[in-house]
């Protein structure tokens, strides 16, 4: 007996370890500065800044920080401030943090939030509070398409795009017959997967389903190796990308490796090691070296570090924002009137956000990209045409 | 429902659940031991596997090996790993003891203190590895999935049409049986080990018969992290990665390993560890990955039902004197 009572105090022990391991870490926040005249304003970012998929998200911050200072550099009398929040990827994390921005009338405008899981859990919020979000890199197709937002944007293209142009590239230039398709059973992964699954339809041999957090796949691995396919698409992010990865090699297995952009950044090639050598992962996001003018070279000289995903499309959402204060906007109605009716040229593409905030699909882009001695190495665009 | 996968590789799949649950066999003897000694459920064993993990990482990059490294620093490396990771999980398991436990042990804490400072300990030491260290000395430390070399290419040594074996997955299942005959051999047979079934079975009484009762529970904790920086050195080659909080994971599916065979049971860690592993990958494979922890929480159960105590029961308090 009391051998029972300890077990059940063990079982609360390890319920109450995960609700504080589900506390969060923020980031600093603070008032706008107090300038004469002009605007003084809070811009917030949200996203994985830290965690296992970070890099995905922070050259899109560092974009939108650039795309700031330069601004500045010319608006001495604004006074625009970047707030940071990490919310780690998280839904459960970034709820609080999207609650604290909603109701902080500082706030005019949100880069973000990054991932779909995260934009689902807290798109409401947002929009009841009438902020108007633009998100680099929240891809889910659901978010537009089923249930939109008032206030939501993207600057990218949504999965089932993304989806076509993968299956498309497995097709056309992979040339594969047989396709074992795997993923994360995530909100990303998952819609990603079926997409991919109804375009190749009989090519896609078998498929099955991961989770976050495993770090062993032998039984998904020996699936792999009995199918014996020409290549394995993974949908879902870095973290489980990496060893599966490395465990399919360690099994003998030579299939093409593709994934798509969860696996986009230095993470992916840090985790799976010399694994991931010839791996390809597909972008809607456009090489930044290909991105007009001298942003390649203005992030590397502000970072120090080449510009990785999303770069472009931070650049382009922050750039957004700030053309709203020059033509005046001081509340959020006003901004997200501008944003609505916004047209312009951005670093990667053309944009005018359609009813329900996506990006016209003849302006999206999709890359794919080849991972070479641990780097990205743009190798071409997918068209989707 | 995948029968024909399931029956078709059978054996190959057998082996990697063997594989999978001689490392939680490994990491549910910390938890058994001090269950059994202490009746305390340490939470922070998790992150002395982890540190372990972390210390395979230092050991490879201090004598520079690499996947192309000549075969005398590979040896070299292998070595150092498989010395250094117990040395250094079993230094933060007795560290945690003696900053964190003896403390509380010397005010009679009530047992739900010990809960809560365990898991507090566990927690300090993943922001450790997740924010601290990071901070200090930047990557690989970080919240990141960091790969680690894989010093030893995997060759099948075994291949028979129904079973194909590979050289890390023997050296992974050889050698977590030969930790844990040892210390069960060490355990039952040695004058220490009387010492540590003296405790399990009466502290009080094995006091006065002059054992040193904290020298007894310095021991099991340094026993228990030993076997974790096994399990992490064996975890290390077979899938070469480690991450702050990897130890989460891992923890949770050995200490339900060390219930399911009967915790405070050395034999029902290495029994539980095997009967989870193998039932995880069986359920991979006839279902999907994402059903692992369900079937595996649910065999826990049923086993619970019919046998409360776990399959093989008896406690390191009733081994035999």
């Amino acid at each position: 007996m009391r051998r029972n009572k300890w077990l059940g105090i063990g079982a609360v022990a390890i319920s109450l370890g995960l609700a504080v391991s589900a506390c969060g870490t923020t980031d600093n926040k603070s008032g706008g500065g107090s300038g004469s005249k002009g605007i003084t304003a809070n811009i917030g970012v949200m996203g994985a800044l830290s965690g296992a998929n970070a890099s995905v998200v922070i050259p899109s911050v560092n974009g939108a920080e650039l795309a700031l200072s330069e601004w500045s550099a010319k608006h001495p009398d604004d006074h625009i401030k970047l707030v940071k929040f990490d919310s780690e990827g998280d839904p459960a994390k970034a709820t609080p943090l999207a609650t604290k921005m909603a109701t902080d009338k500082s706030f005019l405008g949100l880069i973000g939030p990054a991932f779909s899981g995260e934009t689902r859990a807290t798109k409401s919020i947002l929009g009841g509070a009438g902020l108007t979000t633009i998100s680099q890199s929240a891809t889910a197709t659901d978010l537009t398409l089923e249930d939109p937002s008032p206030t939501f944007h993207r600057v990218i293209g949504y999965d089932e795009i993304q989806g076509a142009a993968i299956a498309k590239y497995i097709q056309s230039v992979l040339n594969a017959k047989k396709v074992f398709v795997v993923d994360d059973s995530s909100t990303y992964g998952q819609p990603l997967a079926d997409k991919v699954k109804s375009v190749l339809g009989g090519a896609v041999t078998q498929s099955d389903k991961a989770q976050t957090g495993q770090t062993d796949f032998s039984a998904i691995v020996s699936k792999v190796k009995a199918a014996k396919p020409d290549a394995v698409f993974y949908a879902g992010y870095a973290a489980e990308a990496g060893p599966f990865l490395k465990q399919l090699r360690d099994g003998g297995v030579t299939a093409k490796f593709i994934g798509g952009d969860g696996l986009y950044g230095a993470d992916f090639p840090k985790a799976a090691g010399s694994a991931s050598d010839g791996a390809i992962v597909t972008c809607p996001c456009v090489p930044a070296e290909k991105v007009g003018g001298t942003f390649a070279q203005d992030y590397q000289k502000k970072f120090g570090e080449a510009p990785g995903a999303y770069a472009g499309e931070g650049y382009d959402a922050m750039t957004i924002y700030l053309k709203a204060f020059e033509s005046g906007a001081k509340t959020r109605e006003a901004v997200e009137k501008f944003v609505d009716s916004y047209e312009g040229q951005g670093l990667t593409k053309t944009y005018k956000f359609d009813e329900k905030g996506d990006v016209a699909a003849e302006n999206v882009v999709v890359w794919s990209y080849k991972v070479q001695g641990g780097n990205l190495v743009p190798d071409q665009e997918i068209s989707l045409g | 429902m995948n029968f024909h996968e399931l029956f078709a590789h059978f054996g190959d799949i057998t082996v990697d659940g063997l594989t999978k649950g001689s490392i939680y066999a490994l990491v549910a003897l910390g938890y058994t031991l001090v269950y059994g000694v202490l009746k305390l459920i340490n939470f922070a064993h998790s992150e002395v596997f982890m540190v372990g993990t972390w210390t395979v990482l230092g050991a490879y990059s201090l004598v520079g090996a690499d996947e192309g490294s000549g075969v005398g620093i590979l040896i070299i490396a292998t070595v150092l790993g498989f010395l250094l990771a117990p040395l250094a999980s079993a230094g933060t398991a007795l560290a945690v003891e003696r900053i964190a436990y003896r403390p509380l042990r010397r005010k009679n804490a009530p047992p739900l203190i010990f809960l809560i400072t365990a898991i507090g300990c566990s927690l300090v030491l993943t922001e450790t590895f997740g924010q601290a260290l990071h901070a200090i000395f930047g990557p690989p430390f970080g919240r990141a999935a960091v790969s680690i070399p894989s010093l030893i290419p995997e060759k099948e040594w075994v291949n028979l049409s129904w079973i194909a074996i590979s050289n890390t997955q023997i050296l992974v299942i050889v050698a977590a049986i030969v930790m844990m005959v040892a210390l069960d051999a060490f355990v039952n047979r040695s004058r220490l080990g009387r010492g540590v079934r003296a405790v399990a079975q009466d502290p009080d009484t094995a006091a006065l018969m002059g054992v040193n009762q904290d020298r007894v529970i310095m021991l099991i904790f340094v026993l228990g992290g030993a076997m974790a920086g096994i399990a992490a050195m064996l975890y290390t080659i077979r899938y070469d990665i480690t991450k702050f909080d990897i130890g989460f994971l891992i923890g949770v599916k050995a200490f339900t390993a060390a219930v399911l065979g009967g915790i405070g049971n050395l034999r029902g860690a290495l029994v539980g560890g095997l009967v989870l592993g193998v039932v995880e990958v069986y359920s991979s494979t006839l279902f999907s990955s994402n059903w692992e922890d369900v079937t595996a929480f649910v065999v826990l159960v049923l086993v619970l039902m019919f046998r409360p105590t776990g399959i093989l029961g008896e406690s390191l308090a009733k081994a035999r004197a």
